[in-house]
């Protein structure tokens, strides 16, 4: 309405809005329902549902925004975005409700102790406007701070932060407002209409514009004054200089040091090795020993709390594409309590709960071809970040069907089935010759799946398809699978002497297996490769191959490995942390490695020539691994996925 | 002169047709000056008429869905309107010469007969209601005409407005009077037409919200008219309020004149749930907004 000549008409027109004529949809959309049905107790539970409903409407989206970017994975599509919104609107319509429906009637109450007194009519209305204030409060400084902690202390834009509080400030008064015009409604209801005074407290605009005015100061200065949260620094520009190495790095997990050292020894593990006998840096056994957990660790150099996958389980909330990862330890009791109601159930971490970009996204963003296989939490495989052999691909492969993030580049979907029955076969062929040792029949079937899909894996690591690639990963997990079989499950529970000493056998035989299958990638390592990596690089290129293993295993403490082969590759032994893995890699790439990583590079690794040639070069940081868009929600193969964990003995 | 909308005209008939039968010109029993009393009666209640209320039940009941019962309750009200008519245009109260275009009760048929007449309007529209309606809606609407007539209605609107008479008075005890004496029975006539129609609370919800701001409006407009109108126009003695405290006083005539109109498009917006439904109603508004007589 724009504002009158004279002003006198605007000045009645705010008394006629405080006498209930004029624009008053609030108060009868509040009032409405409890209008003229019952006593003050139903009229104040119809307003707060109503009220509740409001809130719910208003804050649902804007709370589904702030947790988007609390808990990135959770929301991976549009319709996620409105699922939550709508959950989000229930939580804070009912949560709006109950603290309305108690202020109201916790007002009217103490309102009503005074109904004899002459001053009750006053009273009246300063309790109303008290009810109305703290609600009102409440709903500021809880929007105020929700859109500190979204956004980080100061990361919002000037404008998007004024309209945000604005916003902010609106609602609340609305709410406030309800809670105030329901209080005086109650008592009116209450037989007290006769001795109360006509119009609303605060609600001319003398009143409400410094009332707003103060509110929206009150919550800037909150946000100013609120302690800040960490802010993820922008992705700093990747330039690369050429250390003409190409990269293969080899994951096994479940690796015994002890008994990888007896059968290096006994020299029956010649390719390993010769990966062993350079530069060899001791990975610290991790408390939590979480496999997810771990090698997530491994491949972004950050701590569990910096890259989200806090364990190997996480949760669906029914209608979302998107994971939520329960991180406290007291998220354990509350995700069995809503499990148990259906409103989550479990999954698998993916790399939608990753919140930095792995070594692999790293060297891609920063010019270089990667092949990533198989290692954990890669599914969905953006399409940004060389070729992605996800660890869901094999399920995929196997199943066939339209994929669904499983593999990218998407093209190389088509390629890889046409070839996957003979894959299957040769490996197949190469389990069942691997383990040849006297077991019960189910642990020999366990053994030759494990050695097969080892087998399927290093096949399609090697396959012509991935091209040459700067950096390849392939992550084996048959050791650690044939270890849980044959030592760790069930079946292994008291064992005799002859039978121990069988287990032992199968499990070094499949040493000796993964031994000759690397023989392709050592073997490559030791002859100069293409000149690579673009202009300016000095000389011949070579090959060298990082050999990771996971420090610490589910069932058992131990120490884990990085070693470094090649010509760059130093003869040293080392200590080295978790965290130091993928900055070294980055490193023999010449990748610059980001400041705000837990480790730098293991530098001992390398040689004193290479060092000295390839100094380190760091950036600020690589910033936060973007969310990618799926048209699919993964969950035909969660069950499967979850099974296959299971068995396994992942998840118990 | 703005002309009334043009679905009133059988809404007027049918209402002028009830009203004869609320005060049927031969008494069941005559006795003394009853005949008077009666010929009063039928004086004010009969005389030419908008029947803006008695209208505003009906449409009520239509908006509702069902307006087939809604006639004697548009009758009461109308009752108890023209009641509060003699009664405000009494001597001691207004002292109005003219009503309607015509001399007023109490100067046609003396101050005695006039309040009798008044009484037995009154009691004709609740007996109307009771014998019209089931018990529970005859309950209801009596109930609903009771506390427009009573307390918190046209009695202590009227009451606090000849106290008042020789003040200045403040803004919100001006609508207080007002929304007493005029606004409350707006609320009831469209309240009384939900009932009979069986609409639900939120159609109660949202047509008192109409009424509201439609009676305030009608009322604005009236006091513009006392200021600007004729008494050929109007049907009454104009500038009667001169002395008085009016919406006109607070401000000025184009500025009442704005607000009765920003209070007739509330009064629309309110009818937003009823959509199209609400198209006579918005026309009342209208109306009621650029009214001229």
């Amino acid at each position: 309405m724009p504002p009158s000549p004279d002003p006198r008409v605007d000045e009645l027109r705010e008394q006629l809005k405080a006498l209930g004529y004029l624009d008053a949809r609030v108060d009868r959309f509040v009032l409405g329902g409890g209008a003229k049905r019952g006593r003050g107790a139903a009229l104040a539970a119809a307003a707060s549902a109503r009220l509740g409903a409001l809130a719910g409407v208003l804050l649902g989206p804007a709370a589904a925004i702030g947790l988007r970017a609390r808990v990135p994975g959770l929301v991976a599509s549009g319709t996620d975005a409105i699922v939550l919104a709508a959950y989000l609107a229930i939580f804070f319509g009912l949560a709006t409700m109950l603290v309305s429906g108690a202020a109201i009637l916790v007002g009217a109450a103490i309102a009503r102790r005074s109904a004899a007194s002459p001053g009750f009519p006053r009273r009246a209305r300063q309790v109303a406007a008290a009810a109305g204030l703290l609600v009102g409060l409440a709903c500021l400084v809880y929007l105020s701070l929700w859109w500190h902690t979204a956004t980080g202390a100061g990361s919002g834009s000037l404008a998007w932060t004024i309209a945000i509080v604005l916003i902010a400030v609106t609602i609340s008064l609305l709410l406030g407002h309800g809670v105030l015009v329901t209080v005086l409604a109650f008592l009116a209801r209450s037989g007290l209409a006769r001795s109360l005074e006509p119009g609303l407290p605060l609600s001319s605009w003398r009143t409400t514009a410094p009332l707003a005015a103060l509110s929206f100061a009150g919550a800037v200065a909150l946000l100013v004054a609120a302690p800040g949260t960490r802010l993820e620094p922008a992705p700093a520009t990747l330039t690369v200089v050429p250390t003409n190495q190409r990269v293969v790095v080899v994951g096994i997990d479940g690796i015994d040091v002890p008994t990888l050292d007896r059968l290096r020894r006994a020299g029956r593990l010649p390719q390993l090795d010769r990966l062993l006998a350079q530069g060899v840096g001791s990975l610290a056994s991790d408390p939590d020993r979480d496999p997810a957990r771990v090698w997530t660790t491994l491949a972004t150099g950050q701590p569990p709390e910096r890259h989200g996958v806090r364990s190997l389980e996480a949760r669906r909330v029914p209608g979302l594409e998107g994971r939520l990862q329960p991180g406290a330890s007291g998220w354990s009791a509350i995700t069995a309590a809503t499990d148990l109601l259906r409103l989550t159930r479990p999954t698998i971490a993916s790399g939608e709960t990753r919140l930095i970009p792995a070594f692999w996204e790293v060297a891609a963003r920063a010019g270089l071809r990667t092949a990533v296989v198989h290692w954990w939490a890669t599914w969905p495989a953006p399409d940004d970040s060389g070729i992605v052999i996800s660890d869901r691909a094999l399920l995929r492969l196997e199943r066939g069907g339209p994929q669904d993030g499983e593999i990218a580049p998407a093209s190389l979907y088509q390629a890889l089935q046409a070839g996957w029955s003979d894959r299957r076969t040769r490996a197949a062929s190469e389990g069942a010759a691997a383990i040849a040792a006297a077991l019960p029949g189910d642990l020999s079937a366990a053994m030759r799946r494990s050695a097969e899909l080892d087998a399927t894996l290093i096949d399609l690591a090697a396959d012509p398809l991935l091209g040459t690639p700067d950096l390849l990963v392939l992550y084996l997990p048959g050791l650690d699978i044939a270890q849980h079989a044959l030592f760790e499950s069930q079946s292994a529970g008291a064992l005799s002497p002859s039978a121990a000493a069988d287990r032992l056998a199968a499990l070094e035989q499949y040493y000796v297996f993964l031994d000759q299958s690397l023989a392709r990638f050592v073997d490559a390592g030791d002859r100069p490769a293409r000149r690579s990596l673009g202009a300016g690089g000095p000389g011949e290129g070579g090959r060298s191959v990082i050999l990771v293993t996971q420090p610490g295993r589910v069932e058992h403490a131990g120490a884990g490995m990085v070693a470094l082969s090649g010509a760059v590759a130093a003869t040293a032994q080392v200590s080295a942390s978790a965290t130091a893995v993928a900055p070294t890699i980055l490193h023999a790439l010449g990748v610059p490695v980001a400041r705000d990583l837990a480790s730098g590079p293991v530098l001992e690794l390398f040689t004193g020539v290479f060092v000295d040639a390839h100094p380190l070069r760091e950036v600020a940081s690589f910033g936060a691994r973007r969310s990618y868009a799926r048209t699919g929600s993964g969950a035909p193969l969660d069950r499967e996925m979850i099974e296959r964990m299971r068995s396994l003995g992942y998840l118990r | 002169m703005t002309a009334l909308p043009a679905f009133f005209a059988p809404y007027q008939d049918a209402i002028n047709r009830a009203l004869e039968r609320v005060v049927p010109g031969e008494p069941a029993s005559t006795n003394g000056g009853a005949p008077a009393v009666i010929d009063a009666m039928r004086y004010t209640l009969l005389a030419p008429s908008k029947r803006v209320r008695a209208v505003l039940v009906m449409l009520a009941a239509d908006i509702c869905g069902n307006d087939n019962r809604a006639l004697p309750a548009a009758c009461a009200v109308e009752a108890v309107h023209a009641a509060s008519l003699m009664l405000d245009d009494l001597p001691s109260m207004d002292d109005a010469p003219l009503r309607r275009g015509r001399p007023s009760a109490h100067r046609q048929f003396g101050e005695a007969i006039a309040i009798l007449a008044a009484f037995g309007l009154l009691n004709n529209a609740f007996g109307h209601l009771s014998r019209e309606y089931d018990a529970v809606l005859a309950t209801r609407l009596v109930t609903l005409l009771a506390d427009a007539v009573g307390l918190d209605g046209l009695v202590a609107g009227q009451a606090e407005d000849v106290l008042a008479t020789e003040s200045m008075l403040s803004f919100e005890t001006l609508e207080r009077i007002h929304r007493r004496k005029t606004g409350v029975l707006f609320s009831a006539s469209a309240t009384a037409g939900a009932l009979t129609a069986g609409g639900s609370e939120r159609d109660i919800a949202v047509l008192t919200a109409y009424a509201k701001n439609l009676g305030l409006a009608f009322q604005v407009v009236d006091d513009l008219l006392d200021v600007t109108g004729s008494s050929e126009e109007t049907g009454k003695v104009t500038r009667q309020d001169a002395r008085k405290t009016t919406f006109v006083s607070f401000s000025g005539v184009e500025g009442a004149r704005a607000l009765a109109e920003e209070l007739c498009r509330t009064a629309c917006a309110a009818l937003e749930p009823f959509g199209r439904r609400g198209a006579h109603l918005r026309e009342l508004a209208d109306f009621v907004a650029s009214r001229r007589l």
